[in-house]
């Protein structure tokens, strides 16, 4: 039986790759993808209290945010395209036009 | 199992729905050239959507009241949200029609997708509805989503627009990003207190050990602040308002702020005010953070809708002062006045820049030169919603700033500064607001050609003008509704 | 040990039913090899070349449309398993469900979005 805590842990360490991919990489598509790591962090961390408080409302949780995971992958997908379409490129630093 | 009178109290959802559905159906069926009837048919939709609200309005002000196992809130605070969001929603559509058909000829292809615009807007209607009245961390993390989702999608909507991919493209990362944080504070509190439900975390809050709870709230804080543009989450806000198409801009700053608003006061002063942690100092720093960057960075702005987006940061600033006093007799009711009235005053001022771009194709505020002879009519209710947003008697403005300011007074000593914070910035704000006036009325035309207005839009304004006088010259009775909306503890 | 004996005879039937389609084949089918039907088949794209070719935009349109009614199924499993605790009331929900869902995919298919040209 592996103790709460190494879930716990195991989870803030793949939210803070998230996060730090989130803020250092330029590429939209790896900061998506920093993101997705992000949400998966999470959904370990509940699906983790959820075993250890033995209460349903964790997994649950978990459920809902695995649909909006994916919804967010379908919309910010078609974004991006649009985005590469429009300029040939993806690279965050190169979309600039608004500024000010 | 619920019971089925569950149903009965969320006839205006399960009808907002529906006629989001509805006007799927209806797009399918009208040609190219007649998407205006899916917008004729949302607003008699949203319009009806009203009545059932106002059934429940009388019947429903027992706080605390909630239905499916405690998780959805039926009571006086998430009504009152019921009737901001339609309406809100209401206007945007109205504002949009002409707008798209004045900027069509340079826009193309917008033609062909403008039922989804109005169907998009709906359900974005709908999710501000059923954030402001989520009680279950789940639920609250799912209607920010579906706000959320539907609004990345209508600041891209304008499809061969670069500045509008871009601002689609902006607040999608920053959105998304903004809420895996708050998904990772959501599973803190129910590690935490071992529920979903802010009802239940409420009772077991005060066991938990201060340093968690605050990190808890700090990330949960980040979604929250993503949502109404809070220093220091507001960096998406200029790009987008910029980029979107205007009454998207409007519908962001009105709308998404106010359900933001509503899910931030829900939490905090449900599920984390009874742990004793002090969280009025928190809030009342970042007030005062928002309010200076706002303004100070409103202060260089050349774009009419940049301007207006650092404007709407410090408009945030200053309802987090309502945050901060909440509890007191003032402080419950001022949030919400504020609210309601800041939503008549930054959508006309944003219809205003919508029909402008429309039609001179700029959005720069050296072209409003000369506009109270251009256009009389247009350049007299910018002024008004100029005043309004300074905070400038008989104004709706004016009378929002005193009662949030008389609610952190009467709240606590300790909040005094606050409010000369507050004071001191609507002074700075007089400077970028009053410039648009001199603009329009000191400074000569470039070309004397009057404008046109379009008869929808123009419908629009005058309804938002007149709710800006109105509420300014006789509030009371927001003041009753409010108070009665206001309670929120059981 | 017993609880797990449905295992093995579900798990029996499959290797045999698998064998017998397989034999089936082997024994009835006719064999005209070519060299197109020798290739491996990879949902049929041909599966050597670069990795870094670009793949037409409308694969992203079907992939897209793929995952918004795919992900609905995460909710039909545990409805599935609660389904006689739910009864009617989880029934009519479910219903209500897929029926919204039903409504987008009517007006995805209408806008032509499953269409490859």
């Amino acid at each position: 039986m592996v103790p709460l805590p190494a879930y716990l842990v195991l989870g803030a360490l793949l939210f803070s790759l998230g996060m730090i991919g989130v803020l250092v990489r330029r590429n939209a598509l790896i900061v998506f993808m920093s993101i997705e790591l992000m949400l998966n962090s999470v959904n370990l961390t509940f699906v983790a209290l959820s075993r250890h408080l033995a209460s349903m409302d964790g997994q649950l949780a978990v459920f809902f945010t695995i649909v909006v995971a994916g919804v967010e992958v379908v919309v910010g997908l078609a974004i991006i395209v649009e985005i590469f379409r429009s300029r040939a490129t993806v690279n965050l630093d190169d979309v600039d036009l608004l500024r000010g | 199992m619920p019971p089925a009178s569950d149903l009965a109290l969320l006839v205006p959802e399960l009808w907002l729905a529906a006629l989001g559905l509805v006007l799927l159906g209806v797009d399918l069926f009208v040609g190219e050239q007649n998407k205006r009837t899916v917008g004729w048919v949302a607003v008699g939709g949203l319009l009806l959507a009203l009545v059932p609200t106002w059934g429940l309005a009388g019947a429903v002000h027992r706080p605390g009241t909630t239905v499916f196992f405690g998780s959805y809130a039926v009571d006086g605070f998430a009504v009152f949200f019921k009737f901001l969001a339609i309406i809100a929603t209401t206007l945007v559509i109205l504002a949009s029609m002409d707008y798209f058909r004045a900027s069509g000829d340079r826009q193309g292809s917008t033609q062909r997708f403008e039922g989804e615009f109005y169907t998009l807007l709906v359900f974005t209607g709908l999710g501000l509805v059923l954030m402001a009245a989520s009680a279950d961390l789940i639920l609250v993390a799912l209607s920010i989503e579906f706000v959320s989702l539907t609004s990345y999608v209508l600041a891209a909507y304008l499809k061969g627009n670069p500045k509008s991919n871009e601002a689609g493209l902006k607040y999608f990362l920053f959105g998304a990003a903004a809420s895996a944080v708050m998904f990772y504070g959501f599973s803190l509190l129910y590690g935490l207190t071992g529920s979903t439900s802010l009802y239940v975390i409420a009772e077991k809050v005060a066991t938990v050990p201060a340093p968690a709870l605050t990190v808890s709230l700090a990330l949960m804080l980040a979604g929250f602040g993503f949502k109404i543009s809070m220093v220091p989450f507001h960096q998406w806000t200029p790009d987008v308002y910029e980029g979107a198409p205007t009454p998207v801009a409007a519908f962001l700053s009105v709308g998404s702020k106010a359900a933001g608003f509503a899910v931030l006061l829900r939490v905090v002063a449900v599920a984390i005010a009874p742990s004793g942690l002090d969280y009025v100092t928190l809030i009342a720093g970042l007030s005062a953070v928002s309010m200076f960057v706002g303004n100070l960075l409103a202060l260089p702005q050349r774009n009419i809708k940049r301007m207006l987006a650092y404007s709407s940061i410090s408009h945030a600033g200053f309802i987090l002062i309502g945050v901060a006093a909440f509890g007191g007799a003032f402080g419950n009711t001022g949030l919400l006045i504020y609210l309601f009235a800041y939503m008549f005053f930054t959508l006309g001022a944003f219809f205003i820049a919508a029909l402008i771009e429309a039609r001179l194709g700029s959005d720069d505020i050296p072209d409003y030169a000369g506009l109270s002879q251009r256009a009389p009519g247009l350049a007299f209710l910018m002024a008004l919603f100029m005043l309004s947003l300074t905070g400038i008697p008989p104004t709706a403005g004016f009378f929002a700033k005193f009662y949030i300011f008389a609610a952190a007074i009467e709240r606590s000593p300790a909040l005094l500064w606050l409010v000369a914070v507050g004071v001191v910035n609507s002074v700075i704000s007089l400077y970028y607001y009053v410039n648009v006036i001199r603009t329009m009325y000191l400074l000569p035309p470039q070309d004397p050609a009057r404008i046109q207005e379009p008869a929808v839009l123009r419908t629009a304004l005058w309804v938002t003008g007149a709710a800006t006088l109105l509420l300014g010259l006789y509030p009371q009775p927001l003041i009753t509704f409010a108070r009665a909306a206001a309670l929120l503890l059981p | 040990m017993t609880a797990y004996l449905p295992i093995f005879i579900h798990l029996l039937l499959a290797v045999l039913l698998t064998a017998a389609l397989l034999g089936a084949h082997a024994l009835l089918g006719g064999r005209r090899p070519t060299v197109a039907k020798d290739e491996p088949y990879e949902s049929g794209v041909w599966p050597i070349g670069s990795a870094r070719e670009r793949i037409p935009i409308r694969y992203y349109l079907i992939a897209m449309l793929f995952i918004l009614f795919d992900i609905e199924a995460v909710f039909l499993y545990p409805w599935a398993v609660a389904f006689r605790d739910l009864g009617v009331v989880g029934l009519v929900e479910m219903l209500v469900f897929l029926g919204v869902l039903f409504v987008g995919f009517v007006y995805a298919w209408q806008r032509r979005a499953l269409e490859w040209e």
